[in-house]
């Protein structure tokens, strides 16, 4: 037991008040200054048109989004890392996203999307699946940790390789503006539509990756003692991998690749827990949720000529995390 | 050359069209023959006039862009004449005996030549209706057809003369892929006012071009939105942006963008367009 511990409830709250706290902000605050006023007026109802069109159709959205994709992105780190027994395990690292932004890339890029508005997704959680069976085979029953990372990084670097070739291929002269949105993610511009495509596939992978917490738990034994446990390691694998491809593939094709959310939250709030793989789930996906809202938030409000990348925020905050394990585990090396 | 329209050159450049490089290496004007016999154009502007201007059988050479029907408005005419991908080895085996760019002194496949003096003609980037009259009589000059450049332009002031001006005054934003938006000193700009529009730009003060968010464009609340007619379709996301449900109420105008990228005779079609476009809107309204 952690000392930090809390009891669960609490933690909990405090993290949905965090997030309910970034989401007002989200509301907020944007590129054209409304007064609170304006707003809560608009919210109501008898607003004026303008106010209304941006807190409905751009801030709300976007702010939904926020919120779901980052609930995702944590809660698919925690589980991949408790599943996975290592701190560095998440969709970003793993190639994951990547994957599944070079399936919403084919895509849209070559008009595949058209057909109907189930091609984006389903194409992009195809690409997750598959970078997700490929990992597990690339790095087989290795028990280094380090070969679930290189093969991670072969996989990223193949699907960034493959995004970058489909839009070299597609006939599109604003290919390179395009590739860098897809691989650093956006929540600009996002409207409802964006919203159905995400949340659907959001749900459905959230609820696959949380009812595994039991497993989760067990494996931190070994694999033999939790079989012994009765725990269904086949079932416990695939209901991992369809849920982390269908809720991140979901998020990607909507967002792009996003990266580091997975990886930070869990770290975040793993001392504040009693470190069970189980005890992280729900308060990793309500953390990411709060993250991904806050750095988006970041992007609105830092003035920069052209808006920041959600990757680049997301990867100031995420690479320091990163180091700081790399500096621990060289003493074991 | 200013910054007319960015876009338009980046996908220029992306496409590897011939014009666009610019490199500084003066090459130094020889003399015009009378009537020259192998024309080549390296900027995709250039062969429009040169298509407009010149006899078929007097073109030897023309941009890889010239046929894309998207980019050029004389691309029909272009079909069947040599496309050049801007290599000096391809300019060299032709032997021009005059070269027309925007400018030409300054590409890089000419600076790769051997010293070796091809005539050229250097225009300049059309910003005004009178730039491209400018072009005109200087490349219909260069082509030896004087008569059709008078001609041409006679017949663009005839287009041009009594067009309605339907803006009166209401304020449009030409909207480009992910935000931007063109402003005061282009082409773009000039076709607004000759339609009675002022430009959304120019009321916020902002540069030739500026980025402008979904959220700022809802607050500035223009009476119309001019795209072009490429972005019609989503192909992507920089595309997806102008269908956002927030800017869907706006009257939009759709201008292809081979009437505009270049200042070409191509200029009278896009204005009348643009005011039978909104003659038409107002039209649905009342």
């Amino acid at each position: 037991m952690s000392r930090f511990a809390l009891p669960r409830w609490s933690l909990i709250a405090a993290l949905s008040l965090l997030t309910l706290a970034a989401a007002v902000g989200s509301l907020l605050f944007g590129a054209v200054d409304l007064s609170v006023a304006r707003l809560i007026a608009a919210a109501s109802g008898d607003g004026d048109r303008v106010a209304s069109i941006i807190l409905f159709d751009l801030r709300l959205p976007r702010t939904v989004l926020a919120l779901g994709v980052g609930a995702m992105l944590g809660l698919a780190g925690a589980a991949l890392q408790g599943y996975l027994r290592n701190p560095l395990a998440e969709p970003s690292v793993l190639g994951t996203s990547n994957a599944a932004a070079l399936g919403g890339v084919a895509a849209i890029y070559f008009g595949l999307a058209e057909i109907h508005p189930v091609v984006l997704p389903l194409l992009a959680t195809g690409g997750a699946l598959l970078s997700l069976a490929l990992l597990f085979i690339l790095s087989g029953r290795a028990e280094s940790p380090l070969t679930l990372i290189l093969a991670g990084i072969a996989v990223g670097t193949l699907a960034v390789a493959g995004t970058s070739l489909a839009l070299n291929l597609s006939p599109n002269p604003f290919a390179a503006m395009e590739i860098m949105t897809w691989l650093l993610g956006s929540l600009e511009n996002r409207s409802f539509e964006h919203v159905w495509i995400a949340l659907p596939c959001i749900a459905i992978g959230m609820a696959m990756l949380l009812w595994n917490g039991r497993a989760l738990d067990a494996l931190t034994l070994g694999e033999d003692a939790a079989q012994a446990l009765g725990t269904d390691l086949r079932r416990t694998r695939l209901r991992l991998l369809i849920g982390t491809a269908i809720g991140v593939g979901g998020a990607v094709a909507v967002t792009g690749a996003i990266g580091f959310i997975g990886l930070i939250v869990p770290h975040l709030i793993r001392p504040l827990t009693d470190r069970s793989p189980s005890a992280i789930l729900l308060p990793s996906a309500i953390g990411g949720a709060a993250l991904l809202t806050l750095a988006d938030l970041g992007v609105r409000i830092i003035p920069t000529t052209n808006e920041l990348k959600l990757g680049v925020v997301t990867a100031f905050l995420g690479v320091p995390v990163f180091l700081i394990h790399l500096m621990r585990e060289r003493r074991l090396w | 050359m200013r910054q007319r329209d960015l876009f338009a050159a980046t996908a220029l450049a992306l496409f590897g069209g011939g014009g666009l490089l610019w490199a500084a290496s003066p090459a130094p004007r020889a003399t015009e023959p009378a009537v020259p016999q192998r024309i080549v154009s390296i900027n995709l502007c250039a062969d429009q006039l040169v298509l407009a201007l010149a006899d078929r059988r007097q073109i030897a050479g023309l941009t890889k862009n010239a046929t894309d029907i998207a980019m050029s408005g004389e691309a029909e005419k272009a079909r069947g004449i040599p496309l050049l991908s801007n290599s000096a080895e391809q300019i060299l085996a032709i032997e021009p005996d005059l070269i027309v760019g925007m400018p030409a002194s300054r590409s890089a496949a000419l600076a790769a030549l051997p010293k070796q003096d091809y005539p050229t003609l250097d225009l300049a980037t059309a910003d005004t209706l009178d730039d491209i009259y400018t072009s005109i009589r200087e490349t219909a000059a260069a082509v030896g057809h004087s008569e059709r450049g008078a001609a041409l332009i006679a017949r663009m002031q005839g287009e041009l003369e009594g067009l309605p001006k339907p803006g009166k005054g209401r304020i449009a934003a030409y909207y480009q892929r992910r935000g931007y938006m063109t402003g005061t000193g282009t082409l773009i700009d000039e076709l607004m006012t000759r339609v009675g529009l002022v430009n959304l730009a120019e009321k916020l003060g902002k540069p030739p071009l500026s980025q402008l968010s979904l959220e700022e464009m809802v607050a500035a609340e223009p009476d119309f939105l001019i795209v072009e007619s490429a972005t019609d379709v989503v192909t992507d996301q920089g595309s997806e942006m102008l269908h956002h449900p927030a800017i869907r109420d706006i009257p939009r105008i759709s201008i292809p963008q081979a009437w505009t990228v270049c200042g070409s005779p191509a200029y009278t079609q896009a204005a009348r367009s643009m005011a039978a476009q909104i003659a038409r809107i107002d039209g649905d309204r009342s």
